[in-house]
């Protein structure tokens, strides 16, 4: 969504869901996995709005379901193609909207070619695309050439049309096994129904062309106009409570607290980082360097920019890459916090071998997990195992203080309920007492590399433990000059640059002087849109629905009388409204340029349909001057597997790629595992999930006997044909296996499951959860012995959700 | 003074997450029981001394339309209990709130309510030899505090609240189904003198595997209404019946175990 919209967020909120006319849930299973979700999806079918689902199985939330599509796992790309498709051709879009608050008429460079396959700029020995051709036309100013319509054969629109002409609904049949009038149903019934809402989790995004799929999300919102509405945007559900607070902090390897990008080795000073990023990176960067090296980040030292490692862009392995590294002898030690990779890494036998080659192990967690004993699973020879495991029992949710903040970006604080058992601590804790020890190990030392731990600023304590509020409070940040903490957002972005700090600059604001915002509880709902601005505390400076300029017309008026989200008070001059304003300044009305701006993250300040690679501006704000290159404003964010969706086949697939053969799969898809399975002896298409009983690798929930009473196994959904054809009987046991590895479970043979005809020819899915162990109350076999382990180029996810597989009455 | 309650049940919302039933076995301290699936995503069979509520799944194959229904098990606290009737201890009894309890002091866990609730709700725990079932959480609701299935329910499928604010809500929710289902209808209000959990089905009773017309059994009505009012010389044979039905319902149990239900021990 980032490169689309300029965050990388959920656009609105839970409760804005009852505010909805139409829901495409596709790629969430969420009455299952996000239950909540569905107490606000059911207020707004109360209301009459429709529920389309489209998914590989029947789902709990299916059963639900106006519309329900059975589609072939990995081909979602196809259908939404050809409702983009749809859309164009027939005119469907919001042509206002379109002009007005998207990239649609700028002009992109003659040089950008689309041929079989594959986008101008690829450069197969890196498997990597190079973006000069994606750029805009420029003027003299550096500002992207306009086209005066939308028929100009060089604009977006245009090269949208044209690539997406060869989406026919007939060909997403052939390819996802959805019948095309189904599609066009579905088609139809979405763009009928607005504000509509698109729903999705992991269910999209693990593929290998996952961000594309969700680009495709990006496209249809952005057509239809219901992207910044109340009821409208795409809402990206996060699996865990915190997984949108552990991304704002960066669990991602290119990036710094705040999505700032992570500095290279290519970048080494602040200017250097300033040039490549733009200045928009500059001021949030030096002011967490403050934060992080408080008095010892000074403008002299560049802040201690230095001192911070620099990423080798060409040498960064994402998750689960990092287990075959380890096997090579990569890495020497692991800190294992909260994170289960025995179970939940695809292609999963990779893990043992590679924490076996460690020197350390340390598994912070609140069960001993399969993880942190991953040497007892049976038939690995411990005898070779030199890998000393330390296990540090921590604290459970209930026993700590802090915040999570929830995929609606809502940052909610909460106190210890409980003290924690025998000695367990919170991870904060832990974290600061192996900190603490080691700055003492490290004292007096003057070698260069230890500098960064001797300088860090690092000072929680509050009543002799680590305080969870001082950390919220260095992520709000202070202000050089008052000595307090930082009000609110806008008084850190009119801050002259260094004199404020922040540990993540889109948390400003949560803790001014005296308050924690993030600790309201005050659930009022006076317009009856869910916005509850009472209530916690959401990034950016408590914006519920982002984008919500996109609400107003020209004038800044709202354009739905029922879902007023923001106006332009002219006679107050200001931007103000039910929701905070998502606006460039509250000052600058709907008639000056910043005040047309819906999308202002983005350097055109508009949607992105075709993900240009673009710089803005050149800026006036001053940065040390050591060199002499000029430091523009902002850089697009980019897709790099191209600037407009394209389907390509799962990598182990039963298919041929109907659109381009020669180029099967995704030409940049990062390839972990080494063996894959041919279709003809692995003929059936495997897709894995959770279920509601379980959470993700079942950590936690396999010991609750409660959870296990009512989801006590794993299984292997098979359909009624499958189950004649090999022989199995609802309740038998079936052995399924892939190219890598086996496992045998209880069948169930089910209509939920059908025959799909793919291109002509019968294709079986079988869908099997994924969230048992060889440990806990209730082990169980791994699903993961089969997955395969394929990367997302953009986002590093891995492709669970397809693979192929046999299967076997055991 | 409580008024009466009822609790709604509107299965067309229900989304089988099963919290209910773990809501229910975390506020009423009750064990968990070693299961397996038995079919879709369903683990638990029925009632038992240890689970007072539980979801059942049906699923629907027809004309290329998939139908994926919920049913929420329970005790119905009915109005006129055919277990109250049965008891022959007077061990159950009736609250001003509608629901229908069982005094396990008085208890003497013979079975005669588990054979029967023409729903088989209640069950006995033969070492304790008291029997057991869903009390409304009448600790809760008669502190001000919905029952916990119903506070717990997510997807708001469980209303909980006076009679008659209920019985509104049921009409309008049925009436907003009829549209997509036809067959739907509401269940429960005109079984046993009217029950406190009233449902909204979206097919029709047998569907669910649901007796259509619940009723107290003719040979309880001649035995309670006629015979014992006017033969207090009789309850001895009583209590000897007691015993009797005892082992009855440990051969069903053992029955049920051969067939791999082994939900009961």
């Amino acid at each position: 969504m980032s490169p689309s919209f300029g965050r990388g967020a959920m656009t609105n909120s839970w409760q804005d869901m009852m505010n909805s006319e139409c829901f495409l849930i596709a790629g969430s299973n969420c009455a299952e996995n996000h239950p909540i979700a569905m107490k606000w999806v059911n207020r707004a079918k109360a209301k009459g709005a429709k529920i389309i689902v489209v998914d590989p199985r029947f789902t709990r939330t299916a059963a639900k379901a106006d519309i329900f599509a059975q589609i072939r796992p990995g081909t979602d790309i196809a259908y939404l193609g050809a409702m983009i498709n749809y859309y164009i051709q027939n005119k469907l879009y919001d042509e206002t909207y379109v002009l007005n608050l998207t990239n649609a008429l700028l002009k992109v460079s003659k040089d950008f070619k689309f041929e079989d396959g594959l986008f101008s700029g690829f450069n197969s020995e890196k498997k990597k695309y190079d973006y000069a051709s994606w750029a805009y036309q420029l003027d003299e100013n550096n500002k992207p050439v306009k086209a005066d319509s939308l028929d100009d054969p060089d604009c977006v629109f245009q090269l949208l049309k044209k690539h997406f002409s060869r989406y026919t609904f007939d060909v997403a049949e052939k390819i996802t096994g959805i019948p095309a009038d189904k599609i066009k149903l579905i088609a139809d019934t979405f763009a009928a129904a607005k504000p509509g809402n698109i729903f999705y989790a992991l269910g999209m995004t693990q593929h290998t062309t996952g961000v594309q799929g969700i680009r495709c999300y990006a496209i249809i919102q952005l057509l239809l106009g219901n992207v910044g509405k109340a009821g409208g945007g795409i809402q990206a559900l996060r699996g865990e409570p915190n997984v949108q607070g552990s991304t704002d902090m960066a669990n991602l390897n290119a990036n710094l607290p705040g999505y700032l990008p992570y500095p290279t080795n290519a970048q080494v000073t602040l200017h250097d980082f300033a040039v490549k990023n733009g200045s928009v990176q500059h001021k949030p960067m030096v002011a967490l360097l403050k934060a992080w090296f408080g008095k010892n980040a000074t403008p002299e030292n560049d802040y201690g920019y230095g001192w911070l490692p620099k990423n080798n862009p060409d040498n960064m392995p994402v998750q689960s890459q990092f287990f075959n590294w380890m096997e090579k002898g990569q890495f020497k030690m692991l800190f294992n916090w909260g994170s289960n990779s025995t179970v939940s890494i695809p292609d999963r036998k990779m893990v043992a071998r590679g924490l076996s080659k460690l020197e350390m192990l340390v598994v912070a967690d609140i069960f001993n997990t399969e993880t942190a004993q991953f040497w007892r699973e049976p038939g690995i020879d411990t005898k070779s195992i030199k890998t000393e495991v330390i296990f540090l029992p921590a604290a459970f949710v209930y026993e700590k203080a802090g915040t999570m903040t929830n995929s609606s970006r809502l940052v909610q604080w909460k106190e210890r309920a409980l003290e924690p058992l025998n000695g367990c601590l919170p991870d904060l804790d832990m974290i600061d007492l192996i900190f603490k020890k080691m700055r003492e190990l490290y004292a007096g030392s003057t070698d260069p590399k230890d500098e960064p731990i001797l300088k860090a600023n690092w000072d929680y304590d509050h009543d002799g433990e680590a305080s969870a509020l001082k950390v919220l409070q260095e992520l709000n940040g202070y202000d050089d000059n008052t000595g307090q903490l930082t009000a609110s957002l806008a008084d850190y972005l009119n801050a002259p640059i260094g004199t404020v700090s922040t540990g993540c600059w889109i948390y400003a604001g949560v803790t001014p002087p005296g308050k924690n915002l993030a600790d309201r509880r005050d659930n009022a709902d006076p317009t009856g849109l869910g916005l509850n601005k009472e209530y916690a505390f959401a990034w950016p400076g408590n914006i519920r629905v982002l984008y919500n300029r996109a609400s107003c017309d020209a004038n800044g008026q709202p354009i739905d009388e029922k879902r007023k989200l923001i106006w332009w008070d002219a006679a107050a001059g200001t931007w103000t409204g039910n929701d905070g304003p998502d606006v460039v300044d509250k000052k600058k009305g709907p008639d000056t340029p910043e005040g047309k701006q819906a999308f202002r993250m983005n350097p055109e300040g508009v949607g992105r349909l075709f993900t240009a690679s673009y710089t803005s501006g050149v800026s006036s704000s001053p940065v040390p001057a050591d060199s002499i290159a000029a430091v523009p404003v902002r850089g697009a964010g980019m897709t790099v597997d191209g600037p407009m969706p394209e389907f390509y086949e799962p990598i182990e697939s039963p298919t041929n790629n109907l659109l381009h053969p020669k180029v099967q799969n995704n030409p940049c898809a990062k390839i972990v595992s080494t063996e894959f399975g041919d279709p003809k002896d692995y003929p059936y298409v495997l897709t894995t999930y959770g279920v509601c009983e379980h959470f993700c690798a079942g950590a936690i929930t396999r010991n609750i006997p409660f959870l296990n009473e009512v989801m006590p196994e794993p299984f292997a959904e098979i359909s009624k044909n499958l189950g004649k054809k090999l022989g199995i009987k609802d309740g038998d046991r079936v052995e399924i296996s892939s190219i890598r590895g086996k496992l045998t479970v209880h069948a169930l043979v089910t209509d939920r499951i059908q025959t799909l005809k793919i291109n002509g020819k019968d294709t079986e899915t079988i869908g099997m959860p994924w969230s048992w162990g060889f440990a806990s109350l209730n082990p169980g076999p791994s699903t993961n012995n089969v997955t395969m382990n394929a990367c997302d180029p953009g986002a590093g996810t891995p492709e669970y959700k397809c693979c192929l597989v046999n299967a076997r009455r055991a | 003074m409580m008024t009466k309650k009822k609790v709604f049940v509107d299965t067309s919302l229900c989304t089988g997450c099963k919290a209910c039933s773990v809501a229910c076995k975390a506020w009423n301290d009750l064990e968990a029981e070693k299961t397996q699936l038995i079919t879709s995503y369903q683990s638990q069979a029925s009632t038992t001394y240890n689970t007072w509520t539980y979801i059942s799944m049906h699923e629907k194959y027809e004309n290329g339309k998939m139908e994926w229904l919920m049913f929420k098990h329970q005790c119905y606290h009915c109005a006129e209990p055919s277990c109250l009737k049965a008891c022959p201890v007077q061990a159950i009894y009736k609250t001003e709130s509608g629901y229908t309890l069982i005094d396990h002091e008085k208890c003497i866990g013979c079975g005669y309510c588990v054979a029967n609730c023409p729903w088989s709700v209640p069950k006995t725990n033969p070492e304790l030899k008291k029997t057991f079932k869903c009390t409304g959480c009448i600790d809760r609701v008669e502190n001000g505090i919905k029952p916990a299935c119903v506070y717990t329910c997510q997807p708001g499928a469980l209303h909980f609240g006076e009679p008659a604010e209920i019985e509104a809500l049921a009409q309008t929710r049925l009436a907003e189904v009829k549209k997509d289902h036809p067959k739907a209808q509401l269940y429960g209000d005109n079984a046993m003198g009217g029950t406190t959990y009233l449902y909204l089905l979206l097919e029709d009773p047998e569907f669910y595997g649901l007796p259509v017309n619940p009723t107290v059994s003719s040979s309880l009505v001649v035995w309670k209404d006629w015979v014992q009012p006017y033969g207090i010389w009789l309850i001895p044979l009583a209590a000897a019946a007691a015993v009797g039905s005892f082992f009855t319902t440990r051969i069903i149990n053992n029955a049920n175990k051969s067939k791999g239900g082994d939900l009961h021990a």
